[in-house]
């Protein structure tokens, strides 16, 4: 059986089809339908195929028919075997269809994470759901599945939605999510996993920046912000937004991943890995903007209220101030307080950039508390104008994944360093071979035939003139100058193509030296200049 | 790193430009086994290298033991630096340099 009802109001026709629609009722459906059609100021046509369940190729006809009459023709509520005949026969791609939604509930659901977009709640023991705030979120739960696959593809751990649903008149993404609980929830229940959590915590962001993004792909945070300076005009002193304008110019374009809202809340531990998630906020750019959005997750949003960081990440304020300060030292590998510091300062700029343009534009200065908090920042922010010059740092260690691919990133990482000091191009050539072949050793042997991390560490003097590299990895051990140096008299015909590499670095190098300790391959060279 | 080929008679002439490292040495590789039969004289024009690494030299090595059989091999305009690595590695005894 089979019925077509019609709705019109002010030039928008919405019929409704049910039923099955086949060669055998094709006809007399299209003749109903033209008689709705008939007579009509028609704008717009929706068909709501809520209560159809089977469409064949002479129903699909029909439709074609329909919308030759009005090209601006949309159908919505497809069950999940009509969108799929109308998506296989290519109709999704001329009109625009919308799925049915399948209802979900989350009351009583337990909140296991929160984001800037959204919350998520677990609704069974595999699953969970994530409710965006914005009513009309079709289009952010594309967006950031379509991010979740850029990363996944790029090697960052994540979960990817499988299904959109209706909850409460909003939409959610569901995603599998395994006994999952969020670093928050491990910080408030087991306290003596706290350096455990830095370090994972850490070693998920050296990943995220050392991810190299196709071009185009994410947006470039440094637009985003250059956005926000252009808001603070108004807000600022003329010479210190003048800085301000200048110092976000210069920094450099750079194509490596950033997370843009990254804390303890979308780090989540499940049975065997540690997972990220919200990645709406994906983007690419230099780490001193992803280190300002940490600044604020942390202590920025709980500087005027500290009782905010409770109800935001659920830790006491001290803790969280704990936690971010070990996430830089670890972040930048060293326990140099004035270092970190340092880092942290220009870190700050950027983020009370953005609470201030936040909380202005949630009309927060219309608000006493509000205002007041906006004048802490403020005051804040105009201090270390004042005081710093520029937001690029350099890190002493940077963690990569062993692979060849990596080996550009490693170059320009050493050759920061060598900038600093000034360093003579035969020399730079020299200290470039050497970490071509080492890096290079590492990537093809310590891990085959799975995959690791190797950490490189620069270390520039200044008088005498010289530069100490080493490398960390947790492969297999290997003692690189143990290894018998090559004849390098024999003939062409006599000779091998192994151990030439390191054999050069030996030859090049001043001082080597290889320890293994903990677990860990230390290989060290140290050249004067 | 840039190839340019020029092949005359049973001469072929690679002039290499800019890096030869583990990216870029099997490119010229490529190039070498696809236009190396029959010929007679190899000629390797590193004026504009700038960069050589061990994955670089393991190309020149194959080619030189490939060329031991068939004809003569030869490198030219090599700058200091690269000089320098020939014969850190013994390479300068190896090949035939004209600097």
């Amino acid at each position: 059986m089979n019925e077509v009802r019609g709705e019109f109001n002010d030039g928008k026709l919405v019929i409704f089809l049910s039923g099955h629609i086949d060669s055998n009722n094709a006809p007399l459906v299209e003749a109903e339908v033209l008689k709705e059609l008939e007579g009509r100021d028609i704008q717009s046509i929706v068909l709501d195929v809520g209560e159809l369940a089977y469409i064949s190729s002479a129903g699909l006809r029909v439709l074609l028919r329909i919308r030759k009459s009005n090209e601006n023709m949309k159908i919505i509520n497809a069950n999940s075997e009509v969108f799929e005949v109308l998506d296989m026969t290519g109709f999704t791609q001329m009109i625009e269809v919308e799925k049915a939604y399948r209802e979900v509930s989350i009351e009583g659901c337990e909140v296991i994470g929160q984001g800037a977009n959204g919350t998520l709640y677990r609704i069974d023991k595999d699953n969970v759901v994530k409710v965006y705030n914005n009513a009309d979120a079709l289009a952010d739960i594309q967006n950031e599945r379509e991010m979740a696959k850029t990363a996944l593809i790029l090697g960052i751990p994540t979960a990817i939605s499988y299904d959109v649903v209706k909850v409460n008149g909003s939409y959610g993404s569901v995603f599998e999510l395994l006994n999952a609980s969020s670093f928050a929830k491990i910080l408030q229940t087991q306290p003596d996993k706290f350096d455990w959590c830095v370090q994972e915590f850490t070693g998920m962001l050296n990943r995220i920046h050392s991810t190299v993004v196709p071009k185009g792909k994410l947006p470039d945070i440094k637009k985003t912000v250059t956005g926000w300076v252009e808001f603070m005009k108004d807000y600022l002193p003329a010479d210190a937004h003048q800085k301000l304008k200048r110092m976000v110019f210069e920094v450099p374009h750079d194509d490596h991943m950033i997370h843009g809202d990254y804390h303890i809340k979308n780090l989540e531990l499940t049975d065997n890995e540690v997972l990220l998630i919200d990645m709406d906020t994906l983007a690419v750019g230099h780490p001193i903007f992803e280190l300002a959005s940490m600044y604020n997750a942390f202590h920025g949003f709980s500087e005027y209220d500290h009782e905010n960081v409770k109800n935001f990440l659920g830790i006491d304020y001290e803790t969280s101030l704990k936690f971010l300060h070990d996430v830089f030292a670890c972040y930048l590998s060293t326990d140099d307080e004035e270092k970190i510091n340092e880092v942290e300062e220009k870190a700050r700029i950027i983020g009370y950039v953005r609470m201030i343009r936040r909380s202005i534009r949630r009309k927060g200065l219309e608000d006493e508390n509000k205002k007041a908090e906006i004048e802490l920042w403020k005051s804040e922010l105009l201090k270390l104008l004042d005081k710093v010059d520029t937001l690029l740092f350099t890190r002493d260690e940077i963690v990569v994944e062993a692979k060849v691919e990596n080996l550009q990133d490693v170059l320009n990482f050493v050759d920061s360093h060598l900038d600093k000091v000034g360093c003579d191009p035969a020399t730079q050539m020299k200290l470039q071979v050497a970490v071509e072949e080492l890096f290079v050793n590492i990537a093809h042997y310590a891990y085959k035939p799975g995959s690791g991390d190797v950490a490189i560490g620069v270390n520039v003097t200044k008088e005498p003139k010289s530069v100490t590299i080493s490398f960390k990895d947790s492969g297999v051990p290997f003692n690189p100058l143990a290894k018998e140096e090559p004849d390098i008299t024999l003939k062409a015909e006599e000779r091998g193509i192994g151990g030439l590499g390191i054999y050069m670095v030996r030859k090049t190098m001043d001082e080597m030296t290889y320890e293994y300790k903990d677990g860990q391959n230390i290989l060290s060279m140290k050249k004067f200049f | 790193m840039e190839i340019i080929k020029k092949l005359d008679g049973d001469k072929f002439e690679l002039k290499v430009e800019g890096r030869l490292d583990t990216t870029t040495a099997p490119e010229l590789e490529e190039v070498i086994v696809a236009g190396i039969e029959g010929v007679k004289e190899l000629v390797f024009d590193f004026a504009a290298l700038d960069y050589i690494s061990s994955a670089g030299l393991r190309v020149l090595l194959s080619a030189q033991k490939i060329m031991n059989k068939q004809g003569d091999m030869k490198v030219i305009g090599v700058n200091d630096t690269i000089m320098e690595i020939f014969e850190v590695t013994g390479f300068s005894d190896i090949l035939t340099i004209d600097k």
